[in-house]
């Protein structure tokens, strides 16, 4: 085996290179030993028997490093001597090869080797003494790592501030050495000192000068300063504190007295109190305080406090302090002690004079009424004493005495001191429930006898006088009176006795005139008005009360007058104009109107717009049109920028409409008109309001001057066309058109509007001629259907196609041509020819609704179900959300009989058109009985205002036969959507069963007035060709009686 | 019989073979020729080298003579087995505390080779210990 091994090995080794054994050789290497072995077959390493590079260091090539790296030492932490070694434990040798770190040995604690004694020697022999053992090396790297080697300490160029050296014995040679770089250093210095000092000089200045110190830069104003003298001196303001007001004024130290719960607490400790001695500061007091002073008054610990004591110590103490406070040197005392102690007292009203005085004035008066007693004022003055001395009590009994021993009035007499007095023994007297009616009078008529004025702008007098009046009369000043006789009494006591006074005396409050006048006749309360005004001239209400009760010559006069007293006030001016229009000098009115505002204006009135509109409404209201005109004439364009004129003319129009001034509105729509001559939307605007709300020849005068101004509007146009037709005047209708036609040659609605001018009154040639001109002039797809339709309903058929081939030529996605085609084929019964016209039709106007539903109705009339079902799914993919092919479809399983897929059908419809009401009203019948009521809450919800549901609730009532509330529902649809022909046919239906005549005629006439077009049922006859001329009214009878109640 | 296996005879050598071996675990003997711990392991891994040579290669260095590794991976043990892959040491886990080698004598032929084909089938898992 050997042998062989050899063989191979010789072998080998006579293939590969000579320079390997020589290198084997020369690497001084074992002999040569057998470099494979038959193991490594023919592949043989290379490397095999090589020797190692130069300079190998055994895993480099692998990039392997040792087992143990310490990356966190600085390199320059290292030891030189450390460096040199081979690298104990400690010392990585790969600190050598820095970056070829990527390979790490094993980590595992049997490869941290086995721990070595301190003592153990260091692989490196040749370690100076000291680092031999591992411990010596330990405590080596220790000292080293005390230099501070932080970032802090270091510097780029100079490296750490320490001396990396310093570690070493400070030599004489380094001395020696230190000793030169000093002389050299100094010697450097001194050879450009003088150039570099005054080089830095220089620079201070510049310095300076570019950035003065304050001091510097205010050095000129301060020279000034000199000049300054004393007074100017002290009087420079001081500056002022701009802290914040709590800041500045910081809060004053707050003092609290000592709770009593303090002194309980601190006497059941038994201490004695030196804290609350600053009573014996002040004088040595003796305080009451029953801990310091009198321990035999109270047991110290017992818990219990004398609090009266602690009371009177504190009264003590504020006494105290009051009589320091007045006793002050100064003589500044801001309590004035007297005051401060008898406030109290003087609350309590007293007598200023003698006591005895009163005493002897008491029993003066008392002498004089005994001896008078039916002397009034012997009681009153009696009173009054009492009054003053502040017995209140005893004056209202002397009063009561005094009424009862003068019963019959006069005690006023005495009180002629002054008002105020008056006014208090009144309110006695009245408290004290004097009763007699006519004393009470009597007081008032005394009391104004005497001129003893109340008070005019308080109004107590007048009220006074009411209370009394009316609380006598209701109390028991009737006691002998009839009850019947009260009103009257009540009236005449009212207007004679009370106001008659009252008035003479309170001659300005108008509250009271207006009283008074009220309760007089005509006449009297005319000469009560005419007093009145002079007494209160400035009272407008007054005035014109006055003005409307006197005859027309006294009213101008009395309008004069007030105007003369009051210039600021436009009703006056207002009245005289009404006043004088109804006496017919309409042309006066407008001069007083604008008499009126220019004097108003001169009188610095400010004119306010909204006003004097309004009250043009209460002229019209009042029947005062050219009043009315003439104020809106006046006032319209008062105030208005010049771009909002015709908006905010618009606003105030509609506003009176709403209003219901219609003058107003007219004369509002005749100024913006005259403003506006050319613009179209007013003239729109006022035919409509004339339309409304004005006769047929107001409407047709202002169309004609409106085509006048604006002869381009069609619309305008064809208005007084339409009305003139209504009016049966087809002549006047034809040559309105006519001159429409100059106006606005080609143009499509009026061709059209003249089409059915003709149509309409069976002038079938004059129609298919213009037809024929407007085809010619004005080809469009509408010209292109009405001759289409008029063929049609005239019955010829070919023509009617001829034309339709020939319009889809030109217009071929007009649906309505294509559906007119088709119907026209099914009229004839040409199944296939229609529903070719109708495919072909669909090509071109895929999202044409209803030429969809004309195609599934011919399909399914023609007993083709399937196809008519797949139609509508074709279509409802291509017009999604579409709920009227979703309602066809509904409908068509529902009449095929299959309910059940209806129901799901309806389901999906909902799902997909969740808002529209004709579904839902659908999906309420299609409920059973019992729950179309839920069903059609539902469809309340979700639709609130939709006609179509709120239809179906009022069918749904009427087949409940709630005829009232059915009738409620109806008309709430019709009124929600007057447009929709089939809910006026089912109301209509529903009052021929339910309702009477005059019922059925309403609905017919307001369905006549609204003109309905929409709805399936109404569409389905009013579009039949035979029914082409029917009016509204005979469609509505016919739809009625097609509608079957089916449910 | 470590004359039949072939040996690497200095550290660069050592490298190279780790180096060189692509996909095939490398297992070395760390020790010397005349030891009697080494010859009865080498009579061992002579016996299986024949079987294991398609995921392993065995080769033999003295320590003496190449004492470059003897600090880096600690061998101060007569007989000391080590495997690479893919110039990766792969440890082993035999439950001895140190997954590092082996380092002592196994004597069963195909206790060995399973080891060495665990040692295989692991590292070429990706696994630095199997």
């Amino acid at each position: 085996m050997a042998s062989n091994a050899a063989k191979q090995g010789t072998k080998i080794v006579s293939k590969t290179a000579a320079a390997g054994t020589a290198a084997a050789g020369a690497s001084g290497g074992p002999p040569i030993m057998p470099l494979a072995s038959p193991l490594m077959g023919k592949k043989k390493k290379p490397f095999l028997g090589m020797p190692a590079p130069l300079g190998y260091v055994p895993g480099l090539g692998r990039g392997l490093t040792p087992y143990r790296v310490y990356p966190s030492i600085h390199p320059l932490s290292v030891h030189p001597s450390s460096l040199m070694g081979s690298g104990g434990l400690l010392v990585p040798i790969s600190s050598c090869v820095p970056g070829k770190r990527r390979a790490t040995g094993f980590t595992t604690r049997s490869d941290i080797g086995p721990a070595r004694d301190a003592n153990d020697p260091v692989d490196d022999r040749h370690a100076p003494p000291g680092k031999r053992t591992v411990g010596d090396q330990m405590k080596k790297n220790q000292d080293d790592d005390d230099e501070d080697l932080n970032d802090t300490n270091y510097d780029e160029f100079n490296g750490y501030a320490g001396s990396l050296f310093s570690s070493g014995p400070y030599e004489k040679d380094d001395e020696e050495a230190d000793a030169i770089y000093a002389a050299l250093d100094k010697r450097m210095d001194e050879r450009r000192k003088e150039r570099r000092e005054l080089r830095e000089k220089e620079e201070i200045e510049k310095y300076r000068m570019e950035r003065p110190k304050i001091q510097q830069q205010f050095s000129d104003l301060k020279r000034k300063l000199a000049e300054v003298s004393e007074e100017e001196w002290l009087s420079i303001p001081e500056v002022g504190d701009a802290r914040n007001k709590r800041q500045r004024n910081p809060r004053h130290e707050k003092l609290t007295p000592v709770p009593d719960s303090f002194f309980s607490k601190h006497l059941q400790s038994g201490e004695n109190h030196t804290s609350v001695d600053p009573l014996q500061g002040l004088g040595g007091l003796n305080t009451p305080y029953p801990g310091s002073m009198t321990p035999g008054l109270m047991t110290p610990g017992t818990g219990e406090l004398d609090m009266r004591k602690i009371g009177q110590a504190r009264n003590t103490l504020m006494d105290m302090r009051l009589s320091q406070v007045s006793d002050s040197v100064s003589g500044q005392t801001v309590v004035d002690p007297k005051g401060y102690l008898t406030d109290l007292n003087s609350m309590i009203p007293t007598y200023g004079g003698d006591i005895s005085d009163i005493k002897k004035a008491r029993l003066l008066l008392k002498s004089v009424r005994e001896t008078n007693p039916h002397h009034p004022p012997a009681w009153i003055a009696s009173a009054r004493l009492e009054e003053v001395t502040g017995k209140l009590q005893v004056a209202r009994n002397l009063i009561m005495k005094g009424t009862e021993m003068c019963p019959k009035v006069k005690i006023i007499n005495g009180l002629k001191a002054n008002s105020v007095e008056a006014l208090k023994v009144s309110h006695i007297w009245y408290s004290t429930g004097v009763t007699n009616l006519f004393d009470a009078g009597s007081y008032v008529t005394e009391l104004r006898n005497h001129d003893l004025t109340l008070p005019e702008d308080s109004l107590l007098g007048s009220d006074v006088c009411l209370e009394l009046s009316c609380s006598d009369v209701d109390a028991d000043g009737l006691r002998g009176h009839q009850r019947g006789a009260r009103g009257d009494l009540v009236s005449r006591l009212r207007s004679n006795l009370v106001f008659g006074p009252a008035l003479e005396n309170v001659s300005k409050s108008v509250r009271l005139w207006k009283a008074a006048v009220e309760l007089e006749e005509p006449e009297d309360a005319r000469i009560m008005l005419s007093r009145a005004v002079e007494c209160c001239p400035t009272s407008v209400e007054l005035w014109l009360a006055l003005a409307r009760l006197e005859t027309y010559e006294n009213a101008r006069r009395v309008l004069n007058k007030a105007r003369e007293n009051i210039p600021t006030d436009r009703h006056i001016w207002i009245t005289a104009a009404k006043l004088e229009e109804a006496n017919g000098n309409t042309q006066m009115v407008e001069k007083i109107i604008d008499r009126a505002i220019t004097s108003l204006r001169a009188n610095g009135v400010e004119i306010n717009r909204e006003q004097w509109i309004q009250d043009a409404e209460e002229c019209d209201k009042a029947g005062s049109v050219a009043t009315c005109q003439a104020v809106i004439r006046a006032v319209i364009g008062i105030g208005i920028e010049e771009e909002d004129r015709k908006h905010t003319w618009m606003e105030d129009a509609d506003s009176c409409v709403a209003h219901g001034a219609l003058e107003c509105a007219r004369a509002i729509y005749a100024h913006a008109l005259q403003v506006f001559p050319s613009k179209k939307s007013v003239w729109l605007r006022a035919a409509y309001f004339e339309k409304n709300h004005g006769t047929r020849e107001s409407l047709e005068a202002l169309l004609q001057r409106a085509v006048a101004h604006c002869p381009k509007a069609e619309v305008l146009w064809l208005m007084g066309a339409k009305s003139k037709w209504l009016a049966n005047d087809v002549p006047a209708a034809r040559s309105i058109l006519a001159l429409a036609f100059q106006a606005n040659p080609n143009s499509e609605e009026i061709w059209l509007a003249a089409v059915k001018l003709e149509s309409e009154n069976n002038e079938y040639e004059r129609a298919r001629r213009l037809l024929a001109k407007a085809r010619s002039s004005a080809p469009t797809a509408r010209v292109f259907m009405k001759s289409v339709k008029l063929e049609w309903v005239l019955g010829n058929i070919e023509a009617a196609q001829e034309l339709c081939t020939e319009a889809l030529k030109h217009y071929e996605d007009f649906p309505k041509l294509w559906m007119m085609r088709g119907q026209i084929e099914e009229q004839c019964e040409n199944m296939d020819k229609a529903r070719e016209a109708y495919n072909q039709g669909l090509k071109k106007c895929p999202h044409s609704v209803p030429l969809w539903l004309l195609l599934s109705h011919l399909e399914e009339r023609v007993g083709q179900l399937t196809r008519a079902r797949a139609i509508l799914e074709k279509a409802r993919l291509k017009n999604p959300q579409s709920p009227d092919l979703w309602l066809e479809s509904v409908r068509l399983e529902y009449r095929a009989g299959l309910k059940n897929i209806a129901n799901t059908l309806m389901a999906k419809a909902l799902q997909e058109c969740p808002n529209s009401g004709i579904l839902w009203a659908e999906a309420v019948f299609l409920e059973a009985r019992p729950q179309r009521k839920t069903k059609s809450v539902d469809a309340l919800k979700k639709c609130e205002h939709d006609p179509q549901v709120l239809l179906a609730v009022a069918k749904l009532f009427w087949s409940e036969r709630k005829i009232t509330k059915a009738r409620e529902w109806f008309l709430r649809t019709v009124k929600i959507e007057p447009d929709l022909g089939d809910a006026w046919a089912l109301f209509y239906k529903f009052e021929l069963q339910h309702g009477t005549e005059e019922q059925q005629e309403e609905v017919r006439k307001r369905c006549e007035n609204a003109e309905p077009r929409h709805g399936e049922l109404w569409c389905t006859e009013s579009k039949h060709v035979l029914n082409w001329q029917r009016k509204t009214g005979e469609i509505l009878a016919l739809v009625a009686s097609k509608i079957k109640n089916t449910f | 019989m470590s004359y039949m296996l072939p040996h690497l005879h200095n550290g660069w050598q050592v490298d190279q073979a780790i180096l060189s071996e692509e996909d095939r675990v490398l297992v070395i003997r760390f020790g010397h020729d005349w030891d009697p711990t080494c010859m009865k392991m080498d009579e061992v891994l002579y016996s299986i080298a024949e079987k294991v040579k398609n995921f392993a290669v065995i080769y033999l260095v003295d320590i003496t003579e190449v004492p470059d590794f003897n600090k880096m991976y600690e061998l101060y043990d007569p007989c000391t087995i080590m495997f690479f892959f893919r110039n990766k040491h792969i440890m082993i886990d035999l439950g001895t505390g140190n997954n590092n080698k082996i380092n002592w004598i196994i004597e069963d032929k195909q206790e060995m080779i399973d080891i060495v084909e665990t040692v295989y089938r692991g590292a070429r898992k990706g696994r630095g210990l199997v």
